[in-house]
């Protein structure tokens, strides 16, 4: 697991976060944690395959995947986490991954993205690798983190 | 199969010429040329192919300029960029103007035929892993279950999932890349899994973290088994898996999913219930160039 994967994901998170009309974004830290995951509410597992291998699996509380998907709604009020809800945050990893695909290509780093699955409640998430990458954001003051769960492929 | 009509647009008639050859060459029928923005519009708007081969440089215009133009009459007809000049700024600027193949000059014959009936093959190859994928990950559940457990599951009647699933305590999740990306999900309670994961190890597993590793890897092996069954059919769908995250907990819900397509079984093993959801979509689709 290599410190580099880190950037295409924040450069992807800087750069789409303000097309959908969210700019309050702050970096908090950076940690490398093992494969064990507590879901902070709402875990989205992205799968990966080409040069790279393993998931990425996006994590925030439910108070911020409503605010985000309220905000892609163009500010339709959102009170539950809902079918229309969850298919808004689902689309948004969706996004931030193809994009930090895109900022893998210019690193001669070719990666193809399977689609979201989303889970909600009280769990834990395994990891596929031994190491995970955790980059912890606050989106609208709230909670959000990528942990980038992948390895080189030789 | 029905007759794949081609505009080629190309300021060189030298050009024209060569490639309505080689198309005509392949079985493909040239309806029509343009070599500036204008005629392109003219010539596109008015006989409606199902293909533009589109050079990048022209004058007073560009290629991805004209792709616009052709998309703006009909979003469905694929724009395949055949040009000398070939970068990786080109290629992106391409990909950002939903151009669906890339061909470098001087065009080869085999190669252009080949990324054209690839491109139209489209919608009959999604139609083939619909009727296809179901069966062969079951197929590839009971053979996998039986070599591990030397045991059969049976399965229920499928059915499509239309509401969130509530676990029955173990997900496990795999994505599924290729020609179509998609998702392989199964479910099972903490007791399922551990009588599971005795039975394959022939011993009671020494923690959770192990009886997790398991799962991983029994559901691992049918998606492998069960993507290279799909393959061997039809080499184009090239699918393969990322490795499996498992999620537990007594709290845990998962979406419905958001695929075209979806189907569901519960199985019942001599372990206990095992559900299985496996889908696919279109879209997002590999970019086909010679690259």
């Amino acid at each position: 697991m290599d410190v580099k994967y880190i950037n295409p994901f924040l450069d992807s998170l800087m750069n789409i976060m303000p097309q959908l009309g969210i700019s309050d974004l702050k970096r908090k830290s950076l940690s490398v944690k093992g494969k064990t995951i507590k879901s902070p509410g709402v875990l989205i597992n992205v799968g990966i395959v080409g040069d790279l291998r393993g998931n990425v699996i996006y994590g925030t509380t439910v108070e911020c995947a409503k605010k985000i998907a309220s905000s892609m709604m163009m500010g339709m009020p959102v009170s539950e986490l809902d079918e229309m809800a969850q298919s808004a945050i689902s689309e948004l990893t969706n996004m931030l991954t193809a994009n930090a695909s895109m900022g893998f290509s210019e690193e001669d780093i070719s990666i193809d993205i399977s689609t979201p699955t989303l889970m909600y409640g009280d769990f834990t998430a395994t990891a596929s690798s031994d190491k995970v990458i955790c980059v912890e954001m606050l989106i609208l003051g709230l909670p959000f983190e990528i942990n980038i769960a992948i390895d080189r492929i030789s | 199969m029905k007759e794949i009509k081609v505009v080629v647009v190309d300021d060189s008639p030298f050009s024209i010429a060569l490639l309505t050859d080689i198309l005509t060459e392949s079985g493909f029928q040239v309806i029509g040329d343009a070599s500036s923005l204008e005629e392109t519009i003219e010539v596109v708007g008015k006989l409606r192919p199902d293909v533009v081969t589109m050079d990048m440089t022209m004058p007073g215009t560009d290629g991805l300029e004209c792709t616009r133009a052709v998309h703006a009459i009909d979003p469905n007809i694929n724009v395949i960029i055949v040009s000398s000049m070939m970068d990786e700024e080109i290629v992106r600027k391409a990909r950002k103007n939903h151009v669906a193949g890339y061909v470098q000059k001087p065009a080869d014959k085999e190669e252009l035929s080949l990324i054209i009936n690839r491109i139209m093959a489209d919608g009959e190859l999604y139609k083939e892993l619909e009727v296809l994928y179901y069966t062969v990950f079951k197929e590839g559940f009971v053979d996998s279950f039986n070599k591990l457990t030397k045991t059969l599951p049976e399965f229920a009647e499928k059915t499509i999932p239309s509401v969130e699933l509530v676990s029955r305590g173990i997900s496990v999740v795999m994505g599924i890349i290729g020609k179509y990306s998609g998702r392989l999900l199964f479910d099972l309670s903490y007791e399922t899994a551990e009588r599971l994961s005795t039975n394959v190890l022939k011993r009671a597993p020494k923690n959770s973290q192990e009886m997790f590793n398991v799962i991983g890897e029994i559901v691992n092996i049918i998606a492998g088994n069960a993507c290279s069954v799909v393959n061997k059919k039809n080499k184009l769908f090239g699918l393969r898996v990322a490795p499996p995250t498992i999620f537990h907990g007594n709290s845990l819900n998962i979406s419905k999913p958001d695929l075209e397509s979806v189907t569901a079984v519960i199985a019942k093993s001599d372990f206990g219930e095992i559900y299985m959801s496996i889908g696919f979509q279109r879209g997002s689709s590999e970019w086909m160039s010679n690259i």
